[in-house]
């Protein structure tokens, strides 16, 4: 693991046509690093150039090179550099390869979800409330579906999570038979949104489904949830408003 | 308007293949509640699942075979209950039936009636 401090910084220098075994020479040369453990390495490709040969390297439309400049760059320490050094200048052949003198001001840190891989998930139990609310799918509220706005509501609340069901048939206080029906374009199924979250939280968002929904049925019941949270996943910002949550009711 | 109660649900587990008298199971069993007059019915279709007969059921894109799990979600007073369960036991060969109470708001539009 790099430390701040001193360090070598290596630059190689290939032309893109250049091949070893079959591959670019750059992705050998890549993979080599990779499994030696070196911390980290780009590969850039320039877009002119030329090298000991003196020949001018630069993408043209007209005829498609193959060899324009590459360069491979990492940050090691000095043993380490040392110690791949003869296989590197090997296999750069007629490459350059250059050594300069840095300064590691701050390492690159390794993500976190890769260190507590194993147990890293939290179960968590405990009672909690479903609410389950029915609709149509065609009930809109503003210039939105209503299930929609609902599961924005939701989000915008801190509801823990809701996940949206779409009926395949089915009946309730304002629709009619509700069929899905594959040769007919409709708009009219059941849909159900089941959220989960303490008691105290559903009920304080209650007022809004008063005023967000006309007709439907809004069911509670009591559950005892038990939660796997990716604690690592707690750091980073969480995308989907989906529900993680397993209920056992 | 919004009435608040207490009520019963049932959620029905079975197969989209179980049939009752030629029609498909869940549509013979919500044609029942309408004809009892139940309050909310609705069906839905899992991706998979696996039910008391342990076999997986799945949907699947590649053949006609359309055994998917089905859940039937039944809510309505315990007395409307009641009065379907009898029909239930006689219709359901296999399946899984879970009942729970809940607390229920119901918003209603009354003038709106047969409007749609």
């Amino acid at each position: 693991m790099l430390q701040p401090g001193k360090a070598v910084k290596v630059t190689i220098y290939l032309s893109d046509g250049a091949t070893h075994h079959g591959v670019p020479l750059y992705s050998s040369l890549l993979d080599f690093l990779f499994y030696r453990g070196v911390a980290g390495a780009t590969v850039t490709k320039g877009i002119a150039g030329f090298g000991a040969d003196h020949h001018m390297h630069a993408a043209h439309l007209v005829e498609i090179s193959d060899k324009l400049p590459i360069k491979i760059e990492f940050i090691e320490t000095r043993e380490k550099v040392e110690a791949i050094l003869g296989k590197l200048e090997e296999l750069a052949g007629t490459g350059l390869i250059e050594m300069q003198e840095t300064t590691v001001a701050k390492p690159a840190q390794v993500s976190k979800p890769k260190q507590p891989t194993i147990p890293a998930h939290l179960k968590i139990e405990g009672k909690a409330q479903m609410m389950r609310i029915y609709l149509s799918e065609e009930d809109r509220w503003k210039d939105k579906p209503l299930y929609r706005a609902l599961v924005e509501a939701m989000r915008a609340n801190d509801l823990a999570g809701v996940t949206v069901y779409r009926g395949i048939l089915g009946y309730g206080a304002h629709r009619r038979m509700n069929k899905d029906n594959p040769l007919v374009s409709t708009h009219n199924r059941s849909i159900m949104l089941s959220a989960i979250d303490t008691a105290e939280k559903l009920r304080a968002f209650l007022p809004l489904v008063d005023q967000m929904v006309a007709e439907g049925l809004v069911v509670f019941s009591d559950v005892d949830i038990i939660k796997f949270a990716y604690r690592a996943l707690d750091a980073e910002p969480s995308r989907a408003p989906a529900s993680s949550e397993s209920s056992g009711d | 308007m919004k009435e608040e109660f207490t009520a019963r649900m049932l959620r029905i587990h079975f197969g989209e293949d179980d049939r009752w008298q030629g029609k498909p199971m869940h549509e013979a069993i919500i044609a029942k509640c309408k004809e009892l007059g139940i309050a909310e019915a609705i069906v839905f279709r899992g991706i998979e699942g696996y039910g008391s007969g342990t076999r997986i059921r799945r949907s699947s894109h590649w053949s006609f075979s359309k055994d998917a799990p089905i859940q039937l979600s039944i809510i309505d007073t315990e007395e409307q209950i009641a009065k379907l369960t009898p029909h239930l036991d006689a219709m359901i060969e296999e399946g899984l039936v879970a009942t729970s109470t809940v607390e229920v708001i119901r918003y209603s539009r009354a003038a709106e009636k047969g409007s749609e």
